[in-house]
């Protein structure tokens, strides 16, 4: 069914997104490393990279969102 | 054959006539009776004659009065003729009307219990009543699993940082 598709859709979500809670949760709670290697997690192109997809998974949930409510 | 005796200005006759018309005689006789006795003077014959001829001068005189009625009487006719015919538009007409007004008035109660099944199913809904949502469109459960798949990469991305 269509419906048990977009429910298991929707967990699957809800799970990558605890994941992501826990991952970054945990992060914050380690103690503090060396300050070069904490200042730069990430090179800046796979930061960069992170965050526009970060960016573009927001935007393509509000799409879907707005087209929901639109019937 | 019937036997009936007549008298006439003082004199009386022997007559026949067909069964049954014996009154009928009698009364035409009594007429031509009063007529004669209403000549004064004269003769049995001339009395006879004067109410013959009085008789016919109101026989003459009725014959005029019924031809001068005749195109009244034709008059009438056709006014009764035209009455009939209104009438029988009228009729019609009422007839169509009723029709009219009924297939009206079944499209009344059609259009009302339209309405009121609407209320009830408005009523429904404020008495929260179980509303069967809409199935998604197949397109949103495809886009949802997407979205799902780049967050998971994401959080995959996330966990993997140092």
């Amino acid at each position: 069914m269509e419906l048990d598709e977009a429910s298991l859709a929707i967990g699957r979500i809800e799970r990558a997104l605890s994941r992501m809670e826990k991952a970054l949760t945990d992060r914050a709670a380690r103690p503090a490393a060396a300050p070069a290697v904490s200042a730069t997690p990430l090179p800046p192109a796979e930061q960069s990279a992170l965050k526009a997809e970060v960016a573009a998974v927001i935007g393509e949930l509000d799409r879907l969102i707005a087209e929901a409510d639109r019937g | 054959m019937a036997d009936v005796k007549l008298t006439i200005a003082g004199r009386p006759y022997d007559v026949h006539c067909a069964d049954g018309q014996e009154a009928q005689l009698i009364q035409l006789a009594s007429i031509v009776d009063t007529k004669a006795r209403g000549i004064q003077g004269g003769t049995e014959v001339r009395q006879l004659l004067f109410a013959a001829l009085m008789l016919a001068d109101e026989t003459q005189d009725a014959q005029t009065k019924a031809g001068s009625a005749e195109p009244q009487l034709d008059s009438l006719r056709a006014a009764i003729a035209l009455a009939e015919s209104r009438e029988t538009a009228a009729r019609d007409e009422l007839r169509a009307a009723i029709s009219r007004e009924s297939a009206a008035l079944a499209e009344a109660k059609k259009a009302a219990d339209g309405e009121r099944a609407a209320l009830d199913e408005l009523e429904k809904l404020r008495q929260g009543a179980p509303v069967v949502p809409a199935p998604a469109a197949p397109a949103h459960g495809r886009a949802l699993g997407q979205i799902a798949d780049r967050i998971e990469s994401l959080a995959t991305k996330v966990e993997q940082i140092p």
